[in-house]
């Protein structure tokens, strides 16, 4: 063991990556910004604002009584609570956007209530995205517990449970089952950007560029060609995950074997192909901006450098892990701006809400999503310039 | 958008070309004829501006000044790299195809569509054994072969190529310098750079290169003369002394 040499090869290093300036601000100032970003998105998370229907159907004292303290309950929270005829129609207020939330007295209540039972409320939601739809479960309990403290008489009676419904979706669907969508989204995305990031580059820094570029072929050509080599994996690639995740094969015990399930299982309301069409879409746009960043890296290093920047913030912002109505209120234009959260949002629609061509919602998401491929596309090919030097 | 020059005479000309990045002048202001079938040696040190002067003729790179014209066309045209082959410094090609792939591939972005160009490519430059092997695996010396032949692929009538023969052994140069020959006889205009002053003497004229500068331009034996010495660094170094004076007479010398 030689110090002198141990203290070169330090020496070295240190050398090294003083001068890259790139890695020196991912060391240092990516973790600062992007922890603070987090806690941003966490602390300044926007109140779910709970604007309910509330159906009673209870003839009692006690459900009407109820229903007014939680409507004044929900309003003094910042909310707004009107009165449902049915569950139908107010389940239809759901689906149409113009309410977040149903919450439904039973006909027993009072009955049940006087019984000296516990009743149950029932409180629906939409669905569509787990954590946003806690919150408004969340924002119904909480109004709940200050309008039975003044509704109900205290002492004897029980606080009612809540039993939690959802309109799309089986009741019993799992944390996987809404994470699907999800990650669907997220790993076409991420995977086709480093394939398409780290080998543009190489065809850049290999010398492969500069004698393409002495051939005939136009920027554009080569864009499209990448486009159609990447998205043929993409394809394969959403293929593989999307049956993983749909997949649901039931393998018998087999001699010492216990008997298990192959596959995530996951329930798909809508078609296959339609989530398929969101992901391709996605990736193609994921192609583009591989080629766009490969600029910006002169090593494979900086490719895997702009993930924290490109990826991990998508994440954050794209209604990923936290739903996009809940971000800070200035954070929410950013959110509209990203791929990702018309991806995610298409894919929940059609593997939640089973949407087809016809959903007005989904096809927004697909316009936006193939503008954004072809605006990657188009700086794409801007940056492909004949003149590298 | 690509001007056609009338005359159509010299394969390919430049005029008061220029190219500045920043401060430095890459190519300063050079003017000259080349004529079809020749072989010119770009000879200069590292740094003269071999490398731009070439990007610049073949349209890689956008002239700060001047003109670039190949085969009556100007460059900058992306339709006119159709008939230049451009063999570049580093390999540039795929590790991960073999050889014929890679052959296989430019002949197709030039727009080859004889099937059997990149094995006759391959064949020119003895690679026809190895052409099934991964280019990645093939040693320093067969991947300039095969750069070689994706820059012939398509028969190119005008041929830059930017130090062919570095990294390849003796018995391969006199290969090259063959083949270029051969290419020559068959109407080929061959530019080749080099810092290597003993290639020198196998091109039919040579223009010495100095900070972005053609600083005089003859045949080997022409230069040697009027530079009043047998060796051809010697009479580089001897018109390096006064750069940028080219006497008149040698812009059409030997021709």
């Amino acid at each position: 063991m030689s110090r002198r040499r141990v203290v070169a090869l330090w020496r070295r290093l240190v050398q090294e990556l003083r001068r890259d300036h790139r890695s020196m601000a991912l060391l240092f100032v990516a973790p600062v910004v992007l922890t603070g970003l987090l806690a941003f998105v966490l602390r300044e998370q926007q109140p779910a604002t709970v604007d309910a229907v509330i159906v009673n159907q209870d003839a009692g004292q006690a459900g009407a009584k109820v229903a007014t303290s939680l409507a004044s309950g929900i309003e003094a929270d910042g909310g707004s609570a009107t009165s449902g005829d049915s569950e139908a129609v107010a389940e239809a207020a759901l689906v149409d956007g113009s309410a977040s939330v149903v919450v439904v007295i039973p006909a027993d209540f009072s009955t049940a209530l006087a019984g000296g039972g516990q009743p149950t409320l029932t409180v629906i939601t939409l669905g569509l995205e787990a954590s946003a739809d806690g919150s408004q479960v969340a924002g119904v309990q909480k109004a709940l517990a200050g309008a039975l403290a003044s509704a109900l008489p205290s002492g004897g009676a029980r606080i009612p449970t809540i039993s939690h419904g959802t309109i799309y979706g089986s009741g019993e669907s799992d944390l996987v089952d809404n994470l699907a969508p999800v990650y669907l989204g997220f790993f076409a995305y991420f995977f086709v950007y480093i394939l398409t990031g780290v080998s543009f580059l190489r065809e850049r820094v290999g010398g492969t560029l500069e004698r393409l570029l002495a051939t005939p072929v136009a920027r554009g050509e080569i864009v499209l060609g990448y486009s159609l080599g990447f998205g043929l994996f993409a394809t394969l690639q959403c293929a593989v995950l999307l049956g993983w995740t749909l997949l649901d094969l039931q393998v018998p015990a087999i001699g010492p074997l216990p008997a298990f399930s192959f596959g995530l299982a996951v329930p798909v309301a809508g078609s296959p192909l339609l989530a398929y069409l969101v992901v391709l879409l996605l990736a193609l746009g994921a192609v583009s901006l591989g080629i766009l960043l490969s600029t910006f890296a002169r090593t494979e290093l900086q490719v895997i450098q702009f993930i924290p920047l490109v990826i991990v913030p998508q994440a954050l912002l794209a209604g990923v892990l936290f739903p996009v109505s809940s971000l800070p209120a200035i954070l929410q234009p950013i959110s509209a701006i990203l791929p990702l959260t018309y991806a995610v949002n298409g894919l929940r629609e059609v593997i939640i809400a089973g949407a087809d061509l016809s959903t007005r919602a989904l096809q927004v998401d697909l316009l936006v999503l193939a503008g954004f491929a072809v605006l990657f596309a188009a700086l794409a090919g801007l940056t492909i310039r004949r003149e590298i030097a | 958008m690509a001007a056609v020059d009338a005359t159509m005479d010299p394969a390919i000309r430049a005029v008061d070309l220029r190219k500045t990045f920043g401060a430095i002048h890459a190519v300063d202001g050079i003017t000259f004829e080349l004529q079809a079938g020749r072989i010119y040696g770009l000879l200069g040190p590292n740094g003269s501006g071999k490398t731009t002067l070439i990007r610049l003729l073949t349209g890689l790179a956008r002239p700060s000044g001047g003109e670039a014209w190949v085969l009556g066309v100007r460059m900058p045209s992306r339709a006119n790299l159709a008939r230049v082959g451009y063999m570049t410094q580093s390999d540039g090609i795929y590790a991960e195809l073999t050889s014929r792939e890679n052959a296989r591939f430019f002949g197709a972005l030039y727009g080859v569509t004889d099937a059997a160009a990149a094995d006759e490519a391959l064949a020119v430059v003895d690679l026809a054994d190895r052409r099934d092997d991964l280019s990645g695996q093939l040693s320093g010396g067969l991947r300039r072969r095969l750069s070689l032949a994706c820059a012939l692929v398509h028969r190119p009538p005008v041929l830059f190529l930017d130090e062919p023969t570095v990294g390849v052994d003796p018995a391969l140069r006199v290969q090259f310098w063959e083949h270029f020959r051969r290419l020559a006889a068959g109407g080929t205009t061959i530019v080749v750079s080099s810092h290597v002053m003993d290639e020198a003497d196998r091109c039919d004229e040579l223009l010495f290169m100095r900070d972005g500068k053609v600083i005089a331009r003859g045949s080997g034996a022409e230069l040697r003369a009027r530079a009043g010495t047998t060796d051809l660094e010697q009479a580089f170094l001897r018109f390096s002394g006064d750069a940028g004076t080219i006497p008149a007479q040698t812009g059409t010398a030997a021709s």
